[in-house]
């Protein structure tokens, strides 16, 4: 009995398992590849113009397409190396653990990694991880391609920085002392604001997603 | 079997919380220290973009050296083209000579001599298979500068200057470390970072 009972259990926990990832999948951002992702920006910008017609059409449509409301606008607030230190440092009385990216829409890397931060972000904000995100564009990009980038992959809900620091040496240590200044570059704190992981290029979403589990499970 | 099974299930589970707390998660493989302020570099062998071999020895100025990790596709590295052949034209007298390094592993030889060309850069750049210069030095960023003196000890590592457009450029740092070892004097600023693109090393 228990030698067919173990098996079946196990079934189940691997389907039910399945299910979850499936349900991730689908409301899941759009595909890793920057080429990717510009592709999808005529769609959403469409869908976005279009919300109102495509929910009146089917129920079959409402079911395909990701019911994920898109804001309209995205604002990107500039920081300088002091604000940021502030940002990473925090002075919260329940304090949780913060993921921090380092990005530029000029860096490639950093455009390819975004939805997987997207989707990380989707998956942890609820169960207790900020994230913000800081641009090393310049200040031309402030309301131009890095707001745009940002609504392209979805990253509305994101709390955006763009850093406008003369002396990059500052917001550098304010960050990491041994951080050299390659992007992408992301940064997890605990909520006590030691700096548990870092990883420089892009990221593994498996490698940070373990780093954010023992993060949160140590709280 | 129960006891089996439970024995099974907390194996599995200590596998995993062990794999999450893998010690050097912080500087996770990613931290190249490289040659330390004062230490010398090693000479290394490497092939320009016409497939000619150079060793450090032979590219090396008699009052110093400067390398220069450098990409055909960093917007930042890109930026500093001008700046970097002007200081390989002004310092060629003075004796020190400018060599830029390719390690990234997605710019191909016939990639950067087709770049340095359309760029009007004249310096020669070399190509680091494997990453093996930028290992030794722990370089991570392009643009990322390293100045040799005479005798190829480190004594400056790190940005050209604090701005990639050229017209907000508030410190000359490498041209400072430079100009003081040419004079005798004692270079005050030996590191000094900016935000620049990663190396794409070898997996």
């Amino acid at each position: 009995m228990k030698r067919t009972l173990l098996p079946t259990v196990f079934s189940i926990a691997v389907l039910l398992s399945a299910g979850n990832y499936g349900a991730l999948s689908q409301s899941s951002p759009p595909p890793r590849k920057s080429a990717a992702v510009r592709k999808t920006v005529p769609k959403s910008i469409t869908r976005t113009k279009k919300v109102a017609p495509a929910a009146k059409k089917t129920t079959t449509s409402a079911v395909t397409t990701p019911a994920k409301p898109v804001a309209a606008k995205v604002t990107v607030r500039v920081v300088d190396d002091v604000e940021l230190a502030k940002l990473i440092r925090r002075d919260a009385k329940q304090p949780r653990p913060l993921l921090v990216n380092f990005w530029a829409t000029w860096c490639e890397p950093c455009r390819a990694e975004f939805p997987d931060l997207v989707q990380i972000d989707n998956q942890y904000r609820a169960r207790g991880l900020d994230f913000f995100t800081v641009s090393l564009d310049d200040m031309a990009e402030l309301t131009k391609n890095v707001p745009q980038f940002l609504r392209e992959v979805r990253a509305e809900q994101i709390p955006a920085y763009l850093l406008n620091a003369i002396e990059p040496e500052a917001a550098i240590t304010a960050v990491d002392k041994e951080w050299r200044g390659e992007l992408p570059a992301t940064f997890l704190f605990d909520g006590r604001g030691q700096l548990v992981f870092k990883h420089s290029g892009r990221v593994k979403p498996d490698e940070l997603k373990i780093a954010i589990e023992k993060v949160m499970s140590d709280k | 079997m129960r006891k089996l099974y439970t024995t099974l299930s907390l194996f599995i589970l200590a596998l995993a919380s062990l794999a999450a707390s893998v010690p050097g998660r912080v500087s996770a493989g990613e931290n190249f220290s490289g040659v330390a302020i004062g230490g010398k570099v090693n000479d290394f062998k490497l092939q320009d973009v016409e497939g000619k071999e150079h060793t450090l020895a032979n590219l090396r100025g008699k009052r110093g050296t400067v390398l220069i990790f450098v990409s055909v596709g960093c917007p930042v590295s890109n930026a500093y083209g001008k700046r970097m052949e002007k200081l390989a034209e002004g310092y060629k007298a003075r004796g020190v000579n400018i060599v830029g390094i390719n390690a990234n592993h997605t710019d191909t030889i016939e990639m950067i001599g087709e770049h340095a060309a359309g760029s009007g850069l004249t310096f020669p750049i070399l190509k680091d298979k494997g990453n093996r210069v930028a290992d030794q030095l722990g370089a991570l960023v392009t643009p990322e500068a390293f100045f040799l003196d005479a005798e190829n000890k480190l004594v400056y590592r790190g940005r050209i200057d604090n701005s990639r457009d050229e017209s907000s450029v508030a410190t000359h740092d490498l041209r400072e470390a430079i100009d003081a070892t040419l004079a005798g004097k004692t270079v005050t600023k030996t590191e000094a970072r900016a935000f620049g693109c990663s190396i794409k090393r070898v997996a």
